[in-house]
């Protein structure tokens, strides 16, 4: 299959057909938004038509991370939530990508020091792009796709920096051992 | 429901709105164009080193602990005898971390000497989280997108250096 | 005489407590074997039908304070009841049977301060993750974000990591001096 140097570490071409595969995949992105806090404001305004992230041919979805490529964490990831995200992003299905958007799901951002937040959701995840601001600028998530749209463009065969991500990245967060609603019980 | 001679009406109404928008002449969206922003946006901060005297307010007063600061003390021997040698604070490292950084703008109001700028860049989203702590060097490359300082409001408060020109009896600066 | 004062005094006198008005806001103090009868008095025969939210205040060797903010919706008449239980047995009555909405409160203030409420049906966490140790909103309670990190404000000017100034250390704003709010030398 390949004409030429697929080797990652020498910078070398990636070969044709990964090359178009690449570009299939980065203009077809379909976008699960995890909106937590306030930037998941600053994502539905990308969403709008005055900066528009369609634009990008990235597609919003509405059902939820399995039939999404990108998985958009935006807001303040509580230690309650680390569990949900977690399950969230195991439903990302095959080729996923993340990106952590605004200073809380980047670090912790403002609220670093507090006692229930994970600080940064790389922690429980991984992560291809981050983007700083609280909130971000409608125009820096565009900025953050492009850099995502930049990075799946540079993918080999050999390597893809998403597997090499994955199998490296560390996850903290326990099992997901109590359900997450309670059913009502009888009588309340 | 509306009967569909409504309906056709909205359709026709509908369809005028959108080709008039297609045909009107809209500002290119960005990453064509950067966005107009308004003057005192807040993008990315944007570091003096020559101003900046190692007070150390900034990092003191920065909520988030997001600003790192290493310095050391330099003595300049005397210029003539008989004076005393002078000590000067050099900084060795200034950080800001902007996964942290929360765009408070304590950093910039506390400063006394004006080391510190806001610029309205945003461009900066990085692979790795690390990267968003920029060290000194990249802290001065924002200063050559810092613009310049807005005009003053004429209706506003007038400089308090103009009162003190007025006081003087010097005509007032404006 | 506005209504608020009337309702205050009269429910001062009912319940053997001292009413104090702070910010135009009263506040009735009730002994804990009366807190019960405290609330239910308040809703039957004072018109204060709506709880608004129930809450602890820590109060150092003294214990907590249990604050509930009463209102009367038609006159928007409103005011605070308020108890206190010890530190060593920090238990109180739950009114959940005469506020069903008290019941999340309570829930909260438990997790948060260590109080229990006798009589809850459903104690268990609100807010804090599984396998959360220790009371966050206590005073005794150690930031450990706070801790961890090195603040970066310590060092004064001239200095950097490598020479560590055996001088008194300026405080970040806001953390207390050790012993300042009846920090225990265990601690949590």
């Amino acid at each position: 299959m390949a004409l030429v140097s697929t080797d990652a570490s020498d910078g070398v071409l990636p070969d044709p057909v990964k090359f178009v595969l690449n570009w299939g995949d980065r203009y077809s992105l379909w976008v699960f938004n995890l909106g937590l806090a306030c930037c998941a404001v600053e994502f539905v305004a990308a969403s709008m038509t005055r900066d528009d992230f369609g634009r990008l041919a990235v597609t919003p979805t509405a059902t939820g991370p399995r039939e999404a490529d990108v998985m958009v964490v935006s807001g303040t990831v509580t230690d309650k939530m680390a569990p949900a995200v977690q399950r969230l992003y195991e439903q990302l299905p095959g080729r996923r990508y993340v990106i952590s958007f605004g200073a809380c799901s980047n670090s912790g951002g403002p609220y670093w020091d507090s006692y229930s937040v994970t600080k940064g959701v790389d922690q429980l995840i991984p992560i291809d792009v981050y983007v700083p601001g609280c909130p971000p600028r409608p125009e820096a998530l565009l900025q953050g796709i492009l850099r995502l749209q930049a990075k799946i463009a540079a993918e080999t065969t050999t390597e893809t920096t998403t597997e090499t991500a994955r199998s490296a990245a560390p996850t903290g967060a326990t099992p997901f051992t109590t359900p997450l609603l309670r059913p009502p019980r009888a009588g309340r | 429901m509306s009967e569909p001679s409504d309906r056709s009406g909205h359709l026709a109404r509908g369809l005028a709105i959108a080709l008039r928008t297609l045909a009107s002449r809209t500002a290119a969206p960005y990453p064509g164009t950067l966005p107009a922003l308004p003057p005192r946006t807040r993008g990315v901060i944007a570091l003096l080193e020559e101003n900046c005297t190692v007070c150390m307010l900034c990092a003191r007063e920065c909520p988030d602990w997001c600003i790192y600061i290493d310095s050391h003390r330099e003595t300049a021997p005397a210029a003539t005898d008989g004076r005393r040698s002078r000590q000067r604070n050099v900084l060795d490292r200034f950080a800001i971390d902007f996964s942290l950084c929360m765009y408070c703008g304590i950093c910039i109001e506390v400063c006394p000497f004006d080391a510190l700028f806001w610029s309205p860049e945003f461009e900066y989203g990085e692979y790795d989280v690390t990267e968003l702590t920029h060290e000194k060097d990249r802290l001065r490359e924002w200063m050559w997108t810092v613009p310049a300082p807005a005009a003053h409001d004429p209706r506003g408060e007038s400089a308090k250096e103009a009162a003190v020109l007025r006081v003087a009896g010097d005509p007032p600066a404006r | 005489m506005n209504a608020a004062d009337v309702v205050a005094a009269a429910l001062a006198s009912a319940l053997d407590g001292r009413a104090a008005q702070a910010y135009g806001l009263w506040c009735i103090d009730v002994p804990a074997v009366g807190w019960l009868r405290a609330v239910s008095t308040a809703r039957d025969e004072h018109g204060l039908t709506y709880l608004d939210w129930l809450s602890g205040v820590d109060v150092g060797q003294d214990g907590f304070s249990i604050v509930a903010h009463v209102l009367d919706p038609d006159t928007m008449t409103h005011l605070l009841l308020r108890t206190q239980v010890p530190r060593e047995k920090p238990r109180l009555a739950s009114v959940r049977t005469i506020h069903r909405g008290a019941g999340w409160h309570e829930r909260e203030t438990a997790e948060m301060y260590g109080v229990s409420f006798d009589g809850h049906p459903d104690p268990l966490p609100l807010l804090l993750p599984d396998g959360f140790e220790g009371h966050p909103l206590r005073k005794d309670f150690v930031l450990a974000a706070r801790v961890v990190k090195a603040w970066p404000g310590a060092k004064e000017p001239g200095e950097s990591d490598a020479s560590a100034a055996p001088r008194r250390r300026i405080r970040p704003p806001g953390v207390p001096e050790p012993g300042e709010w009846g920090r225990e030398e265990t601690g949590e």
